[in-house]
């Protein structure tokens, strides 16, 4: 039998609906958060939401896991449609939006985990900050863009995190799925397993800012990356994920054994970044 | 032939364009305006002599070591990618990606290459002046 032709399969959106869902739980959920988040007192607003406010640190526990519930439905997603093979589907303007739905995506959770102002969070703004100063020209300028100019000061990954990145999120992934809004099943679906994980696994507060703890570790979806930054230059924090990124568009445009090789690729890349995921998780506990 | 029509289009295209890049422009230059000046810290000279005595310790966002005449102030910002470095056996440890400092700053173990920054101090008064 023949193998089935290159946008030849059926849509495979069972993940990407469930994604769009998540992202709007993500959303309202973010949205009733903001009047109690301030961006100069991030680690005050924080213990306030959790332990002063009531529902507090419910609401904020559905925020974050609706947050990581778009990237593990968009991740699986797009491992859905490469072995369908339906990534022709779309026009391939459509589909390179559609792949930065993933870096956009980590960085939003990247503002959302720094936007904490604990003591990993102060941490991870400072690489975030040597990583985009690492970028060739206007590394210094672009840092300062995305995460302002005054040390301390949260305003601008606030306003980045719920602005900017968030209307990429919603813009692209609107775009991709030819609807403005998620439908009811998705939405159902992600506000139910958000609601769930938010009642059984509460989140904790992190440590004070000031706390110096042995170990510092970064959000889940980047331990990877700290892992591997045990071992390579600042620039590495942008060029590999650059690079994966690239891998993945040119996916499309790929036939026989340049697409094989192309996912293998990108298969043993996934590998490597679980590997140094496990190695920085075990090092922490030492 | 390119009709009245096509003309009109690509004006407009070109003239979004040169607005688009004169946006960024005007942006860049901006941001590189907004560079972070060098800024003063104020450090207690009682504090800093203890330090000293002590054979180091953290003065507000340094390490100051050295004698009470000559204090040196280590920045405990990490050189690798700016984590803050804690207290280890021997001198520091980043607790991000594992650098290893020894008790004068200097790169031990990690990716670090470089030393811990040393930060000017300046005698005024009854504080040390700390150029960050």
């Amino acid at each position: 039998m023949d193998a089935p032709a290159p946008g030849a399969g059926a849509p495979s959106g069972g993940f990407g609906r469930l994604s769009f869902g998540f992202l709007a739980v993500s959303v309202l959920s973010g949205t009733l958060l903001v009047p109690f988040y301030t961006p100069a007192a991030a680690w005050e607003s924080l213990e306030k939401i959790q332990s002063g406010l009531a529902w507090g640190f419910f609401l904020r526990a559905v925020h974050a896991y609706a947050s990581f519930g778009v990237l593990v439905a968009t991740a699986a997603h797009a491992v859905q449609v490469l072995a369908a093979r339906t990534e022709r589907q779309l026009p391939a303007g459509v589909w390179w939006r559609s792949v930065l739905l993933l870096p956009v995506t980590v960085a939003a959770l990247l503002g959302g985990f720094v936007l904490r102002g604990d003591a990993e969070a102060v941490a991870a703004l400072a690489i975030w900050r040597r990583i985009l100063e690492s970028l060739p020209l206007a590394g210094a300028e672009i840092a300062r863009l995305f995460l302002g100019s005054v040390p301390g000061d949260l305003g601008a990954v606030a306003l980045h995190h719920a602005g900017t990145l968030t209307l990429l999120l919603w813009l692209f992934t609107a775009e991709h799925a030819g609807r403005f809004i998620p439908d009811a099943r998705g939405a159902v679906l992600a506000a139910l397993v958000s609601l769930a994980l938010a009642g059984t696994v509460p989140l904790p507060l992190g440590a004070p800012p000031a706390a110096a703890p042995a170990h510092l570790l970064g959000p889940w979806s980047l331990l990877g990356l700290q892992g591997a930054l045990g071992y390579l230059a600042p620039a590495a924090g942008w060029l590999l994920p650059l690079a994966f990124v690239l891998l993945l568009g040119l996916v499309r445009h790929a036939e026989g054994r340049v697409r094989r090789a192309l996912l293998a690729t990108l298969a043993a890349s996934c590998a490597a970044y679980a590997f140094f995921t496990v190695r920085v998780l075990l090092s922490s506990r030492v | 032939m390119s009709s009245r029509r096509d003309f009109l289009g690509r004006l407009w295209t070109w003239t979004g364009g040169a607005l688009a890049a004169a946006s960024v422009l005007v942006l860049f230059r901006a941001l590189r305006s907004a560079a972070p000046s060098v800024r003063e810290a104020a450090l207690d000279a009682a504090a800093v002599s203890r330090a000293v005595a002590s054979g180091g310790a953290v003065v507000g966002e340094l390490f100051v070591i050295g004698s009470a005449e000559a204090p040196v102030a280590l920045s405990l910002a990490c050189t690798h990618l700016g984590c803050r470095v804690a207290g280890a056996p021997g001198g520091f440890a980043c607790p991000c990606h594992g650098s290893r400092f020894d008790a004068a700053g200097g790169p031990v173990a990690g990716p670090a290459r470089s030393a811990l920054a040393r930060v000017p101090l300046a005698r005024r008064g009854d504080t040390w002046i700390a150029r960050l």
